[in-house]
């Protein structure tokens, strides 16, 4: 179940079972187009003679969404307002494309608000469950300073009477220092709370209410989408026209040049287009863990490039954290790149064990993911491999998975 | 106090950290636990370390061959430790007399020395045969120390990570002999250079099929990858969307292109070469017949040396074995499953042989009875990876240890 839905809410959907098959329903779907078989009363008589033969010819429903290219933030913009206001619940929910620019992930940002009008404090947004539990974390470790100074304290007075005791235990041993495993938040705030404000005034202000969150593709969401299944149409910022795939192969390289950049998206690139574009690089990995069915999302929290979910974030934590590590084969290319390719160098190994440390702590496995980048003397100029997707044969992929190896459990 | 009459020094438990320092400095109590725990520390240190001299073995340290030899073996230490070479007898030309010894590379004989399971003597040009039990003149540990690291490629870093996982009871051995008659574990099945031509091969064919296939022109359109829609997609599903967006290369059987030739600069050596083969205290551990090796170490100096380049990383995976996917969690198997499952176990005992056969002869291998064997499950086999080797990088004595293995995700897709 989603929880930002604020309006019909009922006790059933919390219950773990009902959420979890209310998800399986939600988002059914992996990627955006829907392939539905026709059932046969709806069936026309062709399609029945074929099925008859074995052969039923899949419907592929695809949603054509919208989206406008920002070339400053390079991502592109799905509205939520408007006459295409479905696509960012299509685009989240089949396959968890995007994010809402004011949201955490899911674009929640009305619901959230329609919620704190509510003041229900009932159905809350992701958001606001963990704004809540680090305000009760925060608590505890209030209430565990103040028990070790206490203890600490009491510890002081029994020394300078000359006795010695250990600080934060009760004479009879046990421990008086809240431990989090223990420690529950007290209930004190639930008679503060409000009656909620009734139905007739919630309406009203859900009308008042404009929804101003877009939904931010990444360029290589936005280009899986539109090259591969051919789902978004993206439009210039300036003209509202939308763009060809040309442009936008040519546009998306240009955002990753600061020179670039002022030019209109419809412009053609000036300087040739180079294999170790960030663009490029990044939509390799991006497009290899798509096509294997990981949801692949943004890693920056971790300090990881990618986030790799097996379902989708509602479903389960990711599993997977990746580092992706540009390789030149001709370190030539390296010398003369006007990109500074993040983790092209070899990083130290004070880096690696910080982001395994991270990483391992939220249980997620580091994976180093190598790209190479083609050499770029292999092909002529009057090559037009670059000018088009084929490059993208000439990159390859290897992963490499990263664990600490603690000899004293591995003993047997 | 520590008394010199106690049996061992003991290092005392410390008690408690205090998180938080209290205003104004530590205080009275603090100043007083920290005292304690101090002094505890330095009473350990004062304790003597007493062997007895019926437990304790004797070497002489050849600084010419980097060995010392044993001449008096007590203990269990020699069951994991030290190979017999065969000598000639000093002095003796032509004819002279062969004789076996047991011998110990640097690292052992440190190991053993700063254990305090033996003494050690420096070998000498005087003659001293004359004093009765004397061999030479005795080393400290400090000696011991400065002469032997250094020798036969032993650094601080690789000394430190062998002391340490003898400790824990694990057998470390030299992964590249540094003696001719040095054991080491008998030689694989060497899928690697067969691998190679198949992977030629399979290249070859792989650029004739694309190369013909770029001829026909429309065979992949690049600027539209997958076409949906039309007859030729019936009973599409989405997996299949999945499998037809799968065009990207992948994987480590692509082949990486070596860095192109430069000979401006030397090529500097790899540091990343495996120096230690390591085996589990629980492995059966035979001294003149080592098994292939639990886990292989290459050990780094982590403040001179940064990660490793792709290129090293597929060079130290290129010598190494694969590993099967690890096993699915066990279920309750019907008996009669359960029999045919072991009696197959018993048919594949021999693997390397059978995967060989399997790969030159495939119809000659036996076709596989009905029911699958149960899938491992993707995450435990993601994780695994496929060939793993150990990197130690020692960052000024502190060890952390990596497993690096090879990823397969594009054997497991999710979907």
């Amino acid at each position: 179940m989603s929880l930002i839905t604020p309006s019909g809410r009922s006790k059933g959907p919390h219950k773990p079972f009902n959420r979890r098959s209310e998800n399986n329903r939600i988002y059914a779907n992996p990627l955006p187009i829907i392939l539905s078989t026709p059932a046969s009363s709806s069936a026309s008589p062709l399609q029945k003679a074929l099925g008859l033969l074995g052969i039923s010819c899949t419907h592929i429903l695809n949603p054509h969404c919208e989206g406008i290219f920002d070339a400053a933030t390079r991502s592109v913009w799905v509205s939520n307002s408007g006459p295409n206001s479905k696509d960012v619940m299509i685009l989240w929910q089949r396959g968890f494309f995007g994010k809402g620019d004011l949201s955490r992930s899911e674009p929640s940002w009305l619901s959230r608000q329609i919620n704190a009008k509510k003041l229900a404090g009932k159905g809350l947004t992701s958001e606001e469950i963990t704004a809540k539990r680090r305000a009760e974390r925060k608590q505890f470790k209030l209430d565990r300073a103040k028990a070790m100074a206490a203890a600490a304290a009491e510890a002081e007075a029994a020394f300078s009477e000359g006795r010695i005791i250990s600080p934060g235990y009760a004479p009879d041993g046990t421990r008086l220092i809240p431990s989090a495993a223990t420690w529950k938040p007290s209930t004190s705030t639930a008679a503060e709370e409000e009656p909620p404000l009734t139905p007739e005034a919630v309406e009203d202000e859900e009308e008042l209410l404009e929804d101003i969150e877009h939904l931010q593709l990444t360029l290589q969401e936005a280009f899986f989408l539109l090259w591969n299944l051919d789902c978004l149409t993206v439009l210039d910022s300036n003209t509202l026209e939308p763009l060809s795939l040309a442009q936008i192969w040519t546009a998306f390289q240009n955002a990753h040049d600061p020179l670039a950049l002022s030019l209109s998206p419809s412009h053609p690139s000036l300087k040739p287009c180079r294999f170790d574009n960030p663009f490029l690089v990044n939509y390799v990995v991006y497009h290899h863990y798509r096509s294997l069915g990981w949801v692949v999302k943004n890693g920056i929290k971790f300090c990881v490039d990618y986030l790799l979910y097996k379902r989708g974030p509602v479903f389960n934590h990711a599993e997977f954290a990746i580092v992706v590590c540009p390789v030149y084969e001709d370190p030539a290319d390296q010398a003369n790149s006007p990109f500074e390719l993040q983790n092209s160098s070899p990083f130290t190994w004070s880096w690696l064990s910080t982001i395994n440390r991270v990483n391992s702590q939220v249980q997620k496995t580091l994976i180093l993911t190598y790209v190479t980048i083609p050499t770029h003397s292999r092909f002529s100029n009057s090559d037009d491999t670059l000018s088009s997707p084929a490059c993208f044969a000439h990159y390859s992929v290897r992963e490499v998975v990263i664990k600490r190896f603690i000899p004293t459990r591995m003993r047997d | 106090m520590y008394s010199i009459g106690a049996a061992r020094p003991i290092i005392p438990k410390r008690g408690e950290k205090d998180f938080e320092p209290a205003p104004g400095g530590g205080s009275g109590f603090q100043l007083h636990v920290l005292d304690r725990a101090r002094s505890a520390m330095f009473a350990a240190l004062q304790g003597s370390r007493n062997i007895s001299s019926k437990s304790i073995s004797y070497a002489i340290w050849q600084t010419d061959i980097s060995r010392a030899y044993v001449t008096t073996a007590r203990g269990i230490h020699f069951t994991a430790m030290g190979h017999s070479t065969t000598r000639s007898l000093p002095g003796d030309n032509e004819k002279s007399k062969q004789y076996k010894r047991l011998e110990l590379l640097p690292e052992e004989a440190l190991y053993l020395i700063e254990r305090g399971a033996m003494l050690c003597w420096k070998q000498t040009q005087t003659d001293v045969s004359f004093i009765e039990d004397v061999q030479g003149a005795p080393m400290t540990v400090q000696q011991a120390f400065s002469e032997m690291i250094g020798k036969e490629n032993l650094t601080l870093e690789k000394y430190q990570v062998f002391a340490y996982l003898r400790r824990l009871g694990y057998v470390v051995t030299r992964a590249e002999p540094p003696t001719p008659s040095y054991p080491i574990p008998a030689p694989r099945i060497t899928k690697h250079i067969k691998r190679s031509i198949f992977q030629q091969i399979s290249c070859l064919l792989w650029c004739t099929v694309s190369r013909v296939s770029r001829s026909w022109g429309a065979a992949f359109d690049w600027w539209h990858p997958i076409q949906l829609g039309g007859w030729s997609c019936h009973n599409i599903t989405h997996a299949a969307v999945f499998k037809l967006l799968r065009f990207i290369p992948s994987g480590h059987s692509v082949i990486l292109r070596p860095p192109p030739f430069t000979s401006d600069s030397a090529t500097p050596v790899s540091p990343y070469k495996i120096f230690y083969n390591l085996y589990k205290p629980s492995t059966p551990f035979k001294k003149s017949a080592p098994p292939s090796p639990d886990f292989s170490i290459v050990v780094i100096d982590a403040r001179t040396t940064t990660l490793p380049l792709l290129h090293e990383l597929t060079g130290l995976f290129d010598v190494l074995p694969e590993i099967p996917p690890p096993l699915p969690r066990k279920r309750t198997i019907p008996p009669s499953q359960a029999q045919a499952n072991s009696s197959k176990a018993a048919a594949v005992s021999n693997p390397q042989i059978q995967s060989l056969l399997h790969r030159l002869f495939p119809w000659l291998s036996p076709k596989l009875p009905d029911h699958q064997p149960l899938r491992p499950n993707p995450f435990a086999a993601l994780k695994a990876g496929k060939k793993s080797v150990i990197i130690a990088a020692v960052d000024t004595g502190n060890i952390s240890f990596f497993r690096f293995s090879q990823g397969t995700f594009n054997e497991w897709p999710m979907l």
